[in-house]
């Protein structure tokens, strides 16, 4: 028995200062046609025991919206999303439910920047790593000097930033819909010397929702849900080099090759929190030249990825499925998929988990 | 109270004495008291201490506010590859101005600081690193 994805909604990635956990929940299902029309829920959440002092957010937001279905939440740091949607497409393969509502949501803005910095952190080993006073974009910028010491340069990590926001100026979902230059980069804040701001993702609040169902919807689009996989990673600090992430270059390479894909016709939502991760990623796959040229590159991230769409990180992974089910059979931002196959790729910190999802429309 | 005098003591070996792991198995060695190698999944290890001694393979300036300032200022952040052939991560303290701290600068580990339950609360000390002066 297979798993399809036959509808979903995205709620604006932004700050959400008037609404809460099970407003945003609420937001994103009214919109959504047959969401609630379920028989298990999925909740993709990260850090709602941080972010809102609030345990069992599955049941909470399933007594909110009314249902008393089974539920249960994921967490699985920054793919928590594609996480949650590999136990739907369980659910409905195995017989457990005939119809999974998969509903990520995440509160990041409801404290200083800084705050919501440090429970993002939290994503490295506390003890190991954030202790040791080691932060994500401490990684991201070792990273980057790996790269540029093999001579990749400074504009090629700028080129991908610029790129997202051009391509989050027609996502009307998008938290940063706006154009950036290279020349932002030279006045932009450093998180880590050489990383900047612009080479960070957005953090905002935000929820998703797809539909896993056993069966396609004959009154309505439907995808397949053909592949997913997973893979943890050696700690960073242990690997050869902190930009090896060896993880998701060996689950992108295997669905390339197992399913005959070439990235340049296929949708792909690829895990952009810091410039340097996707371009390592690209890289590896022999998709990238020296010059750093993303042009043939015309289905990727169409989002703006977590650079300007923006990271809701417990639901990122939701709206990055949402938005390769809309490539694979509506449009997203002008396009649609010429391909049958769309990709979905996530990760935690730098390379901890990787996952990989294939749509098949 | 935010941190817990227990979850410090627990790794005290690794956070205070730099113990590291050795697989008699595969043969590498890991950062840190583990029960299981990172590497093969064998379980056969035994432990050492490391003299904490080591060099700067990568290091970064961190500018990332990640609390509020008094807690985190800016630091130096730094892959380490101690003399063992173990990497670990941390920082780099007591750099003198007219000093630098890039690839290959010798390192020596030192009992620092790292958080504590301010102002009265307990204190998380552990192994930072700071340049090996050369005579």
């Amino acid at each position: 028995m297979g798993a399809y994805i036959v509808g979903g909604a995205v709620a604006k990635v932004d700050r959400h200062f008037d609404r809460g956990y099970r407003d945003l929940a609420y937001e994103v299902t009214k919109e959504c046609s047959g969401c609630l029309d379920v028989d298990y829920i999925v909740v993709s959440s990260a850090l709602p025991e941080l972010t809102a002092h609030q345990v069992d957010l599955g049941t909470h937001i399933a007594q909110w919206l009314g249902r008393r279905v089974p539920v249960i939440r994921v967490e699985s740091g920054e793919t928590s999303g594609l996480a949650a949607v590999d136990l739907a497409a369980s659910l409905v393969a195995s017989g457990r439910g005939r119809k999974v509502l998969v509903l990520g949501v995440e509160k990041v803005t409801d404290y200083p920047t800084y705050t919501a910095n440090y429970f993002y952190s939290l994503m490295l080993d506390y003890e190991f790593e954030v202790l040791r006073g080691v932060s994500p974009p401490a990684y991201a910028a070792l990273a980057m000097k790996e790269l540029m010491k093999d001579g990749v340069r400074r504009e090629c990590f700028s080129s991908w930033a610029v790129r997202m926001h051009e391509n989050a100026a027609s996502i009307p979902h998008a938290m940063l819909r706006f154009k950036i230059s290279y020349d932002s980069f030279k006045d932009s804040q450093v998180l880590a010397e050489p990383l900047t701001l612009h080479d960070s993702f957005a953090l905002g609040d935000g929820a998703a929702a797809v539909v896993v169902s056993n069966s396609p919807d004959p009154k309505a689009s439907s995808v397949e849900i053909l592949f997913s996989a997973a893979e943890v990673e050696l700690p960073a600090y242990s690997r050869e080099r902190i930009s090896d992430l060896n993880a998701s270059s060996k689950l992108l390479k295997l669905s390339l090759e197992r399913y005959g894909l070439d990235l340049r016709r296929v949708a792909v939502e690829l895990h952009d929190s810091y410039t340097p991760y996707p371009i390592a990623i690209l890289r590896s796959l022999g998709y990238l030249d020296s010059e750093c040229n993303l042009s043939e590159l015309e289905y990727l991230n169409v989002s703006g990825g977590l650079k300007a769409r923006g990271h809701p990180i417990g639901a990122t992974g939701i709206y990055q499925v949402y938005e390769v089910f809309k490539l694979l059979t509506d449009k997203l931002g002008g396009k649609t998929s010429p391909s049958d196959y769309g990709l979905v790729h996530s990760m935690s910190g730098p390379d901890n988990v990787s996952r990989v999802l294939i749509l098949r429309r | 109270m935010k941190l817990s005098p227990a979850q410090i003591w627990r790794i005290r070996e690794s956070q205070y004495r730099l113990v590291i792991t050795v697989c008699e198995s595969c043969g590498k060695k890991s950062a840190f008291k583990r029960s299981v190698c990172p590497f093969c999944g064998s379980g056969n290890v035994k432990h050492m201490e490391s003299e904490g001694l080591g060099r700067v393979l990568e290091v970064t300036k961190v500018l990332y506010r990640w609390a509020s300032s008094d807690e985190r200022p800016p630091s130096l952040v730094a892959v380490v590859e101690l003399d063992e052939g173990v990497k670990v991560v941390g920082e780099i303290v007591g750099v003198g101005t007219d000093e630098e701290v890039k690839e290959g600068t010798r390192v020596e580990a030192v009992l620092r600081r790292y958080a504590s339950d301010d102002p009265y609360g307990v204190i998380y000390y552990g192994i930072k690193f700071k340049p090996l002066k050369t005579a």
